[in-house]
Order: structure tokens, then C-alpha cells, then sequence
């Protein structure tokens, strides 16, 4: 690590550790009752609370439930802490120090303690240089796979984790577990949302 | 159903062995036990009840702690098979060990194997097509390998046979390089398939777009219920709706009250009687004790799945046949053959926003072969032939999308972009060099030799994946769809999962391993009905045509046996 990266990397935790309180309790306020106690399985405190706030920012709570609401983080982790590899959780670690980096470098806060103007801000400039996924075929992705930036890693795994949850999958989205019949032209409204499985 | 007779101990002798119980071994055991034969089933894995050992048949994602994420040990557990892209949590315990079961990659090579009853038959696409004299008279066309010992003709009664009893429903089209089978109705195009299927039609004379001829019950059949599009088969299907072993044949074979079925059965070799010139039973080594030992037959269907029987053939060695059981001719290993996979085009499909369907579908699109066919459909650039299989949906990676916040939500929930896309299998030529040999330093748990696998796509492959490609991409764009993508992932073979040949069928017992009736060449109550016996691979999917040869070869072997011909 060469000096300018030691000295963002030690800004870095300087800033989230005095900030924990303030983020932690503006997190509180803003989630439902149903997650008062949350010890994560691999997240450090920082890391727990760019993901969460990544999450809220990403799928607030509207008229549907939030990303928070169905405790996408709180699975998130876990499948972190389960299913990837040392190595894996290593660059995750490494990827997530990065981003909070950038945003301090640019907006002088770790982003779970931008207000949601810069929040949104810094996620455009993420969003722009993310790169796209290709289509994927049975199973696996098609064609030359241009790189995809870890922000857009993570937006996926946000999306996969929120409508795979029991309260959208069963209760937001389209739920019919046995269809029992295949229409293959109906009108959209009749359906509304997406199917869930 | 329930109760298979597993009590393999009390009775050493039987009238026959089926080695292995996925698709071909399942209907040898169905076609042996209703002829009156009491018929051994070998299978190396555990006992898989239909319903009852579908453990994941219900689960919606949130039903998993992980959903369908693996862990790291269960990554390592198939870490060969992963590379697939089917293995997730809901179905990882129907797919093979890699680490208990090693095999050597002198080249790269796929192979997807399921060790428990009913084999790969819970896991198949389901997709079944008649091969025609197109196919069967292919190597003696362009000498490419050797000629097939049967035609269409030959095999023609016994797809309607095995047709009739699995359930294959589909539309007929009267094409002569892809015969109609004895149908139930077809499965639904949806709207954006029927507007493709139009638009390609209409532009290339010749081209036709139908969907899948496929193993699931559009109407129930014999007490079996039909699909309620879940689109959960890999699973196990409660209903019965898929052909499996499980479901269909097995369960036919026990009610006769003659199947004994041997789990946890691992065939070591078969056993060769010098004196009577012909085999006496098959060697096992019992998976969970390591103990050895021999039962005995008349006769003994190998239907371990391809590569695994010819794993047994080449372990079966006698003085008779010192390089392994049927080998005369040297062939025995040689000409393996899979389709080329995952090259085709997808698109965007403009229009269509108000449209959307219900069900999940198990099933696709699928467009026979269309090049050299004819005088006409001749191409100069390579030999044989390709399908296309597809489909249109309503998909779309939102992760893709810039938005974020409550419009980014909303976009999540709603229907993505209809998407449409269509891959290519092409044929693969059979090469003597493309082969699996004994690999004797490289021993499994149970100290039996492993295979290496020295296979690869040759130029032809080559020529006909470029092809598939354009002519993806071109039928695409003409069809009015937008950001056309073309894609050839380069697999290696062993991805199509259709791996064919290796004990391969002939005319000339110097040149080929079986006979036209599955017979070893010098062992003639040994057949081998599974996909080794294929003498070469046509473009369109196997599993039917094993399922009618299997029944085929079943008759002949009772017809013999009644004439004390073996």
C-alpha cells in the first residue's frame, strides 16, 4: 500500500468510527421494529452499516416494504459469511473499504452518513462507470463479458436478495406456486406485478 | 409407490442384470421384468422413492436458508460440475460427488453425472426427437466413422413404443429430418414466440419454428398427472408429469413383482464364462462396505450412462478380452461425440409491454436442422448439421438498470423487457482419437481405476458453430428484434451433456464394439443400450432414441433367450 492509500485508508476508519453512533441511530429510527438487535455473522460494524445503508438507499421503504424491511442486509450477510470463500470474503472487504473510500474522497463522509442528496449523487457516478451484465442463457452468462464493477455486484446481490425474500416473493410480487396451466398471451394488468418464481 | 424389493442378498441368481437405473436402465428393467424376466437393477447410488425422497420439490427460494446459494464445501463437492450453471442448492443432492468420483481432463471435458436411482432421467432437459435416416445414414454418406447397423425403419416401431408409455407431447410437421412421434397436445407458444416463429418463417423458406417436443405430460397418462408448469422438474416431480425413471418406468417394472433393485451397487466389471463364451454376471463392489461380490445372469444390460460403460467394459477383462470386454476391434473407448453448446444470439424484443403470461413453462422453442438436408440446403464449408432450441420471456437484468431509490424499486417489481434467444447443437463427428481410456495410477475411494478423458471439437465443430452463430444473429435481426447479441461461450464438449459413443454400433465386429441389436461383439448376451452404443451423434438430443433402442434390444434379448440363442 503506498502512502496516499494508507493515509485514505486510515481517514477511512477514522471517519466511520466517529460517525457510528450518529449512523447507527439514524438506522434505527428508520428501520421497522422487527430488527432490533443485529449482530452480523462476517460484517464489521462499518461494513454492516454501508450495506444496510446501501440497501435502504437503493430499495426505500414506499408503499411496498424496503430492502430493509424483508432484512436484505441481515441475509446478505449471511450468505457472505456461508458461502463465499477467504479468499472471496477477502476482496469483499477489500471492495467495500474501497467504496466507502471513494465516497469520502468525493463527498468527504462514508456514505452511510451522507444525507440522501449526496447518497444519490455518488451512487450516479457509481451507476455510470458500472458497467453491465450480459444477458445469461440456462444457468450462465453469454457472449464477452465486459467488466462490472463491484457497486454493480452488489446492486445485484441487493436485488436477488430482496425479491427472493418470503414477504416480496409471496406478498408484493406475483405468487402462484402451482399455476397448474401455461398462458402464453394474457394481458399484463391481469398479472400486475412480476412473477415471483 | 413405495417398498422396491432391495434385498439383493437372499437370491444371487437372476434371469438378468441392468446395470445402472436412469433412462435406458429404466426401461430395460420395465421391458426385461414385464417379458417375465426376475431382473437384477444395479445402482450405484442411493434408493430416490418418487415423492417421497424429493426433499426440495416444494421449496420456494425463501424455503432455503442460502436460497439456492452453495456453500463453500458444497462448491467443492461439484466442483468439476458447477461449471454447468444447474447446480444449486434445490437440486445439488441429484448431481455426482466430483471429489469421491475423479476423473482426468487430458483435454477439458464436462461430465455430469447423477449417482443415485433414476440416474440423470430426474435431471434431462426433457427434450425428445425422433432421429431419422438423415442421421442414420450419415457416416456411410461421408465416411466419417462406419455405418450405422439399422435405419429408421428398424428403430421406427419402438419410438412409438416407448413414446405411447413415457408421454411426449409436441405438434407434428411431417419434416422428413425430424419424424413426428406419437403425440399428446403441444405446450403453448406465448405471443412473442408466435410473432418470431413468423417473421423467421416467413423470410427463410424452409426455417420452422415449433415448440419443444418434450417428455412431460400435457394430459394425464397411466395414473400419472400432467404438468402443472412449475417448472421445477430438476427437483423431482410430485406429480409424475416428466418421464424419470422414477416415476414412469421403475415403477411399472415393480409391479410385475419380478425388478429386485440393488442400491449403493457399484459394477466393478462384467464377469466372462470362458467355456460358455458369454457372461455370467456382473462384479460389484458395495459402496458402503467396499465388500465384493458376484451375481449372476443369463443375461446383462449396461446402462451405466455412457462413459461409465465403457468404464466397466474396459475394467471387464478376461483372457478372452484382455483390453477389456468387447474390444476386439480396439474400438472399445474411442468415437466419444457430445453436441456443441451455448452459441446462438439473444435480443431485445420491441413492442409487446402490455403483454405478459402465467405458468413456467418447462419448455422452449425448438428449430430442426435446415442445412444440408437436401441438394438445395448444402453447405460447402462443413458436414452435418444443427437445431436451435430458445424462447421469448419477459426478463431483463434490473441490476443493469442506472435508477435507484423508489423508481428503481418499482422497476424491479414490474415485468422487465421481453427478451428472446436461440442456441445451437450441432453434431459432432465421430474421431477413433476423441477417447476415455483406463486410468490405473489415479484409483477412486474405492480403489477402482478412474477414466481420463481425451476429447475435443475438431474443425468441423468449429465451421458448424460459426455458422450456427451467423445464422443466429441473421434470423434475429430479420425478425425485427433489437441489440442483437451473437455468442459462442467455447465449451468444451461435455457441456451439451449428450456424450455418445465409445462402444460404439457396427456392421464389422473389426470395427465396431456392438452389433445392431446392442449385442457385444463376442459376448452376446452382454447389451449396451445406453448413449456408448451411438455410432455417431445427429444434431437433435438422444435420450429418445436410447429409450426405443433400449426396448428394442430388450425384445431381441427375450426372443433369443427363448430360442436358447444365448
Amino acid at each position: 500500500m503506498d502512502r496516499r492509500s494508507a493515509l485514505k485508508r486510515t481517514g477511512i476508519l477514522a471517519g466511520a468510527t466517529l460517525a457510528l453512533p450518529t449512523a447507527l441511530s439514524l438506522l434505527q429510527a428508520c428501520q421497522s421494529e422487527n430488527r432490533p438487535e443485529w449482530t452480523p455473522e462476517f460484517l464489521t460494524a462499518e461494513e454492516a452499516l454501508l450495506v444496510s445503508s446501501l440497501v435502504d438507499t437503493l430499495l426505500p421503504r414506499t408503499d411496498t416494504p424496503g430492502g430493509l424491511d424483508v432484512k436484505a442486509d441481515m441475509f446478505m450477510d449471511k450468505v457472505f459469511a456461508r458461502t463465499y470463500d477467504a479468499q472471496s470474503q477477502q476482496y469483499l472487504r477489500e471492495n467495500l473499504a474501497s467504496l466507502d473510500e471513494a465516497c469520502i474522497a468525493g463527498y468527504g463522509e462514508a456514505f452511510a452518513d451522507l444525507g440522501e442528496t449526496d447518497r444519490e449523487a455518488f451512487l450516479k457516478e457509481e451507476e455510470a462507470r458500472g458497467g453491465s451484465f450480459n444477458p445469461g442463457v440456462w444457468g450462465t452468462s453469454v457472449g464477452e463479458q465486459e467488466p462490472v464493477s463491484f457497486y454493480r455486484n452488489l446492486k445485484s446481490m441487493v436485488v436477488w436478495a430482496y425479491v427472493t425474500s418470503e414477504e416480496v416473493g409471496k406478498n408484493v410480487l406475483s405468487y402462484d406456486p402451482v399455476p397448474g396451466a401455461y398462458k402464453g398471451c394474457i394481458p399484463l394488468s391481469d398479472v400486475g406485478y412480476r412473477w415471483s418464481l | 409407490m413405495a417398498n422396491y424389493n432391495i434385498d439383493a442378498r437372499k437370491e444371487m441368481t437372476y434371469d438378468a442384470i441392468v446395470i445402472g437405473s436412469g433412462i435406458s436402465g429404466g426401461w430395460a428393467a420395465k421391458e426385461l421384468c414385464e417379458k417375465g424376466l426376475k431382473t437384477l437393477v444395479l445402482e450405484r447410488g442411493p434408493i430416490v422413492e418418487h415423492v417421497a425422497d424429493y426433499p426440495t420439490m416444494n421449496y420456494d427460494p425463501w424455503d432455503m436458508e442460502l436460497r439456492e446459494a452453495l456453500t463453500p464445501e458444497e462448491k467443492q463437492k461439484h466442483y468439476k460440475g458447477i461449471r454447468s450453471g444447474f447446480i444449486g442448492k434445490s437440486v445439488e443432492h441429484f448431481f455426482a460427488n466430483d471429489q469421491e468420483n475423479p476423473y482426468t481432463e487430458v483435454k477439458p471435458f464436462l461430465w455430469i453425472r447423477g449417482h443415485q436411482m433414476g440416474g440423470r432421467s430426474l435431471l434431462w432437459g426433457k427434450q425428445t426427437y425422433r432421429w431419422s435416416d438423415l442421421d442414420f445414414e450419415a457416416n456411410a454418406l461421408d465416411g466419417y466413422g462406419v455405418d450405422w447397423p439399422i435405419r429408421y425403419r428398424d428403430i421406427e416401431p419402438w419410438y412409438t413404443h416407448v413414446e405411447k408409455f413415457a408421454g411426449i407431447s409436441g405438434e407434428a410437421l411431417g419434416l422428413p429430418q425430424l419424424p413426428d412421434s406419437h403425440f399428446l397436445p403441444p405446450m403453448e407458444l406465448n405471443c412473442v414466440e408466435k410473432h418470431v416463429k413468423s417473421r423467421i418463417e416467413d423470410q427463410f423458406p424452409g426455417r420452422h419454428m415449433i415448440i419443444g417436443r418434450v417428455a412431460h405430460l400435457t394430459q394425464p397418462l397411466n395414473g400419472r398427472g400432467q404438468c402443472q408448469y412449475r417448472n421445477r422438474c430438476s427437483r423431482g416431480c410430485p406429480y409424475g408429469a416428466y418421464f424419470s425413471s422414477n416415476a414412469v418406468t421403475l415403477p411399472a417394472a415393480q409391479a410385475t413383482g419380478n425388478l429386485t433393485i440393488r442400491p449403493y451397487s457399484i459394477a466393478q466389471s462384467i464377469l466372462y464364462d470362458e467355456a460358455k463364451g458369454q457372461a455370467s454376471g456382473v462384479r460389484i463392489i458395495d459402496a458402503e462396505t467396499g465388500e465384493s461380490m458376484d451375481y449372476h445372469s443369463r443375461i446383462v444390460f449396461c446402462n451405466a450412462s455412457t462413459l461409465s460403460t465403457t468404464q466397466i467394459l474396459l475394467n471387464s477383462k478376461s483372457n478372452r478380452f484382455p483390453e477389456g470386454m468387447g474390444n476386439d476391434s480396439g474400438e472399445l473407448g474411442h468415437n466419444l461425440m457430445d453436441h456443441t453448446y451455448r452459441i446462438g444470439a439473444t435480443a431485445r424484443v420491441p413492442g409487446f409491454e402490455d403483454k405478459y403470461y402465467s405458468g413456467r413453462r418447462p419448455n422452449g422453442i425448438y428449430i430442426p436442422r435446415y442445412v444440408n438436408v437436401d441438394e438445395a440446403s448444402k453447405s460447402k464449408d462443413f458436414l452435418r448439421g444443427y437445431g436451435f432450441q430458445g424462447g421469448g420471456y419477459r426478463g431483463g437484468n434490473v441490476a443493469n438498470s442506472q435508477k435507484i431509490g423508489a423508481g428503481f424499486k418499482e422497476e424491479v417489481l414490474r415485468p422487465g423487457p421481453w427478451e428472446f434467444f436461440i442456441t445451437g447443437f450441432a453434431e459432432c463427428l465421430p474421431y477413433h482419437e476423441n477417447k476415455v481410456t483406463l486410468d490405473t495410477t489415479n484409483t477412486d475411494k474405492w480403489g477402482q481405476p478412474t477414466l481420463a478423458i481425451d476429447c475435443e471439437f475438431k474443425e468441423n465443430e468449429k465451421a458448424l458453430n460459426r455458422q450456427i452463430r451467423k445464422d443466429a444473429v441473421e434470423m434475429l435481426e430479420k425478425a425485427g428484434l433489437e441489440d442483437v447479441m451473437g455468442f459462442d461461450n467455447e465449451h468444451e464438449p461435455g457441456y451439451g451433456i449428450h456424450e455418445m459413443g465409445t462402444a460404439r454400433m457396427g456392421r464389422d465386429p473389426k470395427t465396431s464394439v456392438l452389433n445392431g441389436t446392442n449385442q457385444v461383439h463376442g459376448a452376446k448376451n452382454v447389451f449396451v443400450t445406453d448413449g456408448a452404443c451411438m455410432t455417431s451423434s445427429s444434431c437433435v438430443n438422444p435420450s429418445l432414441t436410447y429409450m426405443a433402442l433400449t426396448a428394442r434390444a430388450a425384445d431381441h434379448a427375450v426372443s433369443e433367450l427363448s430360442k436358447f440363442n444365448i
